[in-house]
């Protein structure tokens, strides 16, 4: 017993000496409590990790710099001959043609890193701002901007370099023009423009310091903007046999011991990520100093959940776990159990609805035999259920309904999973039809618009019509069947009577109603018109439209559009002769009347004439008839309103007494 | 002049061509200076609308002719900006809550309180009350009838309500008791003929007497629609004899039936996506989903089995209520369509296949 105590006493004395040795043998004591990350950061250009190209490409836009920063004495032979090609006319500074860099990849591949690391090669000092700055767009006016201007920090004389970290987090957006990309942009473009345009040198500095932005999703909606304006520079993960290489060389710094296979598993599990790797090995070292496959295993589940997109889920919600899948995920190929496994990948995407529409698009391609259509019937039930969920969850606020979401979704891997099967694709339908939907929303809006403008003119008489299922049900199928009788494109004096009445009443109706024939060119150049509000797409199902329905041709449509615009002329004409009798017959009157009846119809006229002059051509390009057509109604439409033209000399300057006098006073 | 269908609207009570005894229980009540909040309600087509209308001049006058119609813009509390399209005179209001959807309570509670509490100015009016014509007052979320139920009684000197309503099964019982109940029925084949006849007769010509029965039986009751296919028809061909005479049924509702036949032919995935696209397509042109719902499926319960047909109403009917809690329609038309599909198999197999699928 004793004996046993002793000589365990001894062997964990011997332990604590061994420690105490190692100790000092590391690099610092100091250091040892800092981060790995930090301790083994890269110092120089050439120390990084990853991919050379990129940074090179990175260093070369921040060498296209030196000539406006550093002076011209400073650029070296290289770069003035680029210059001189490209730069000189573009840029007067012969700075690169983007102002700004935008470096974009997944986290922990070390873009931080590498921006501060070229600015310091290029001999620049960086300023950074990241998240924990607030990003509102004033942060561009009181920090940036000054920091710009000034050319260099306060007691260094190192020219500064912005580093904007965590660019697509930043507030505001750029659609709206107090965002931070917004302002950002300007800074880039708006000023040298002024510049140039005004040659004022106090307002106008021009941007002379680079910007690198550094941002995780390239296609984040606030960068929208950014994108046009930017050079990007995307990052990828870097090949596993270097970062390896790098782990296990830090591993024998710190006398760790690491297998091959163990750090093999770390990088396959970080998928890539070099700072998640570094900072999973310390945690490690500090309980022990060996690192096998299982402690890292062990050390990471959960760690990169949150990264599977939408289409990884949705592929593996409709195939069977892959084997390379699974060893990522560090579970059998055969493993019965999925559930937890998928509503834990299916919550970490993040946007759950688009999971759901994938599921629906994509659950009926699959054409594994099913006799009854019970799994279909079962899958929809499931998808149902998930909208019902999903439905009240927002309508009533029941946000603790949330977690159960995932679980009807997962229903679909038992129902349908199938090896080898079609791959799913990105859900677009169910986009397109929102916006079709919006558009034709639209065209209802401007039909019901027209309908309630022609019931304040007619004493509220098609108010009612434009209620919102009455609309779409009954009166936009029928309505454009009333509007499309089998008018011939003849003549209008050769026409018969039947169709004259015919086409006065079409005249009639659209004219109330506010639809128009307006001119258009189609893509072949060819005129054609258009119907306007183009209420005929209500009777167009699947590109086709019905097939009673006659498309009326362009020469008839001509015809109405004429008719329809003289006619119109008439009642504004009517309309003011009745304002006219009502008003006192001054000068107030008179002069409003004059100048809307004489203007419309000397305008109209122009515009008729230049319509004729078009001429318009038929299917085998002949000029077509309406020509004369069109001539005559004209005439006749201005032969039908005879204009008064009224004048008034030196209004407003006399104190004389007023009278109106007639033109013809003075001829 | 204008669509035959408003231009031949009738504007007063004595000028309706049915429903006498309504005509005649309204126009007392208006003469009887008591008049109660009211709720008419019937299909559409009917002519309620018409009613409506014809009640507020018996009770006010010419005045009551003169409208205006204006759009007013309300602010949620999120700050989101609704239009409503408010139609006026100096004696009543009109306007449809439901065009902002979730939001009219707030679009009901600012308009009443604004009428309720402001008294009738002009001293020369018939009545000492305004009038509040709610359309669509089926579509009104239940806080937006909460909302009503109270002012219906506390402002009752100042303003009287006029729903306008296809059911009362979706208004909540308190409204109800509160309203006198106007219930328009459809009007019959005989006297959509009479209307239908009075109209060609105005616009000058004669209608064949088979082509006035084939309108009137296919527009089912909805005297509006049977003017406006009358006046499609006159507009296509101007002879109107009946060899020659197609009534086209709308757009959608062809297409949906084309939808009905596609299923009852094939069951198959390939023709589920056939079949949805086919719905996206009417459901992008706003038609609502539960007239697509309801139009597929009575085309389908014509074309199959008499045993079926119970089974498929059933489940519209549930897929139609779980659509209207959901939120994608999409989803609920799509599974109506595959159960649909499935009956249908089961039927065709005559034997119960589950057992062999799992």
């Amino acid at each position: 017993m004793l004996d046993d105590l002793s000589a365990s006493v001894a062997t964990k004395l011997v332990v604590e000496d061994l420690q105490q040795a190692t100790k000092p043998a590391q690099p610092a004591t100091a250091s040892s409590s800092a981060l790995w990350v930090d301790r083994y950061k890269p110092n120089r250009f050439t120390e990084l990790l990853g991919d050379d190209r990129v940074h090179r490409e990175v260093l070369s836009w921040v060498k296209e710099w030196d000539n406006c920063v550093f002076g011209k004495g400073k650029a070296r032979g290289k770069k003035r001959a680029r210059g001189d090609e490209d730069g000189e006319n573009t840029d007067e500074w012969r700075r690169p043609k983007e102002k700004l860099l935008l470096l974009s990849g997944p986290p922990g591949l070390g873009k931080t890193t590498l921006a501060h690391i070229v600015a310091a090669h290029a001999g620049y000092e960086a300023f950074e701002i990241n998240a924990s700055d607030a990003r509102s767009a004033d942060v561009v006016d009181l920090r940036i901007r000054p920091a710009l201007e000034s050319g260099s920090k306060v007691g260094s004389s190192k020219p500064v370099l912005v580093v904007i970290d965590e660019i697509d987090g930043a507030t505001g957006g750029s659609e709206n023009a107090g965002g931070f990309i917004h302002k950002l942009i300007q800074l880039t473009y708006d000023r040298p423009k002024k510049k140039g345009k005004q040659g004022e040198k106090t307002q106008s500095r021009p941007l002379r310091r680079p910007i690198i932005c550094i941002c995780n999703d390239l296609y984040a909606a606030s960068l929208a903007k950014l994108r046009q304006h930017a050079r990007i520079v995307r990052f990828s993960r870097p090949n596993d046999l270097h970062i390896i290489r790098r782990l296990r060389e830090i591993c024998e710094g710190e006398n760790m011991k690491a297998d091959a296979r163990a750090l093999a598993t770390l990088v396959g599990v970080a998928q890539g990520d070099f700072r998640g790797c570094l900072n999973t090995l310390q945690m490690l070292k500090s309980r022990n100093t060996e690192v096998t496959e299982t402690m890292v295993r062990s050390a990471t589940e959960g760690m990169k959940e949150a990264e599977a997109s939408q289409m990884v889920v949705l592929n593996d919600l409709f195939s069977p776990l892959s084997r390379k899948r699974a060893k990522e995920l560090g579970i059998r190929e055969d493993e019965p159990r999925f559930v937890s496994r998928l509503s834990r990948e299916i919550d970490g995407c993040g946007s759950i609805d688009k999971v759901a529409i994938g599921c629906f698009e994509h659950y009926a391609l699959l054409h594994r035999h099913d006799g009854t259509f019970s799994r279909y019937v079962k899958g929809m039930e499931w998808i149902c259920t998930y909208d019902h969920m999903s439905g009240t969850m927002r309508t009533d606020r029941e946000y603790s309904l949330m977690p159960y979401l995932s679980y009807s979704l997962v229903a679909f891997y038992p129902l349908f999973q199938e090896r080898g099967a079609q791959k799913a694709e990105r859900p677009k339908a169910d986009w397109e039809h929102y916006t079709q939907t919006k558009t034709n929303q639209e065209i209802y809006g401007s039909l019901a618009q027209c309908l309630r403008t022609a019931a304040s003119r007619c004493g509220g008489g098609y108010r009612h019509f434009s209620n919102e299922p009455l609309l779409q049900l009954e009166l936009a199928p029928y309505l454009n069947r009333i509007i499309s009788p089998p008018l011939r494109p003849v003549n209008s004096q050769v026409i018969r009577p039947a169709e004259k009445a015919l086409l006065a009443r079409l005249v009639d109706i659209m004219a109330t109603l506010e639809l128009r024939f307006v001119q258009e060119k189609n893509e072949d150049g060819q005129l054609v018109y258009r119907l306007d509000p183009p209420v005929d797409v209500f009777v167009t199902y699947d590109g086709k439209r019905a097939a009673d329905l006659a498309v009326s041709r362009y020469a008839v449509r001509h015809l109405v559009a004429a008719e329809i615009d003289a006619q119109v002329i008439a009642r504004h004409a009517e309309g003011l002769e009745k304002t006219k009798g009502k008003t006192d017959p001054f000068f107030a009157g008179k002069k409003s009347a004059g100048a809307d009846e004489g203007q419309p119809a000397a305008k109209r006229a122009r515009k008729d004439d230049k319509l004729v002059e078009k001429a318009a051509v038929d299917f085998f390009g002949r000029t077509i008839i309406p020509k004369e057509t069109h001539q005559s109604i004209a005439k006749a439409a201005r032969k039908a309103n005879v204009y008064r033209v009224s004048y008034k000399f030196n209004e407003g300057n006399s104190a004389a007494v007023r009278k109106p006098v007639k033109v013809s006073a003075f001829l | 002049m204008s669509l035959w269908v408003d231009k031949w609207r009738p504007r007063s009570l004595d000028d309706l061509h049915y429903h006498h005894g309504l005509s005649d229980r309204l126009k007392a009540l208006a003469a009887s200076g008591d008049f109660p909040h009211m709720l008419f309600y019937g299909p559409s087509g009917a002519g309620k609308k018409t009613r409506i209308a014809g009640t507020l001049l018996e009770l006010f006058g010419k005045g009551v002719e003169k409208i205006k119609i204006d759009q007013r813009v309300f602010t949620t509390p999120t700050k989101r900006k609704l239009d409503v399209n408010i139609v006026q005179s100096n004696y009543h209001i009109e306007f449809t809550p439901s065009e902002v959807g979730n939001y009219d309570r707030l679009v009901i509670q600012d308009i009443l309180k604004e009428i309720a509490q402001t008294q009738q100015v002009d001293l020369n009016a018939k009545q000492k009350f305004k009038v509040v014509v709610i359309h669509e007052a089926d579509a009104l979320t239940r806080d937006a009838q909460a909302a009503l139920r109270r002012t219906m009684e506390k402002y009752m000197s100042n303003m009287r309500l006029i729903l306008c309503a296809n059911s009362t099964s979706k208004l909540i019982a308190p409204i109800r008791s509160r309203c006198l109940l106007m219930r328009v029925a459809a009007p019959s084949t005989e006297e959509m003929q009479t209307v239908l006849d009075f109209v060609a007769k105005h616009e000058g010509f004669a209608i064949p007497e088979d082509t006035v029965s084939l309108i009137a039986a296919d527009a089912g009751g909805n005297l509006r629609k049977a003017i406006l296919v009358l006046e499609a028809l006159k507009m296509q061909n101007p002879d109107l004899s009946v060899s020659a005479l197609s009534i086209a049924k709308p757009d959608w509702e062809t297409y949906c039936h084309k939808v009905a036949d596609m299923i009852v032919q094939e069951q198959s995935p390939a023709r589920v996506m056939e079949v949805r696209t086919k719905l996206y397509e009417l459901l992008s042109h706003c038609i609502p989903p539960t007239i697509v719902l309801k139009t597929i499926a009575d085309r389908v319960v014509e074309q199959v089995d008499e045993a079926l047909k119970a089974d498929i109403m059933h489940w519209a009917a549930i897929y139609e209520a779980r659509m209207r809690i959901g939120n994608k329609k999409i989803f609920h038309l799509e599974a109506w369509v595959v159960k649909v599909m499935s009956l249908y198999k089961h039927f065709f197999y005559d034997i119960d296949m589950d057992g062999f699928d799992e």
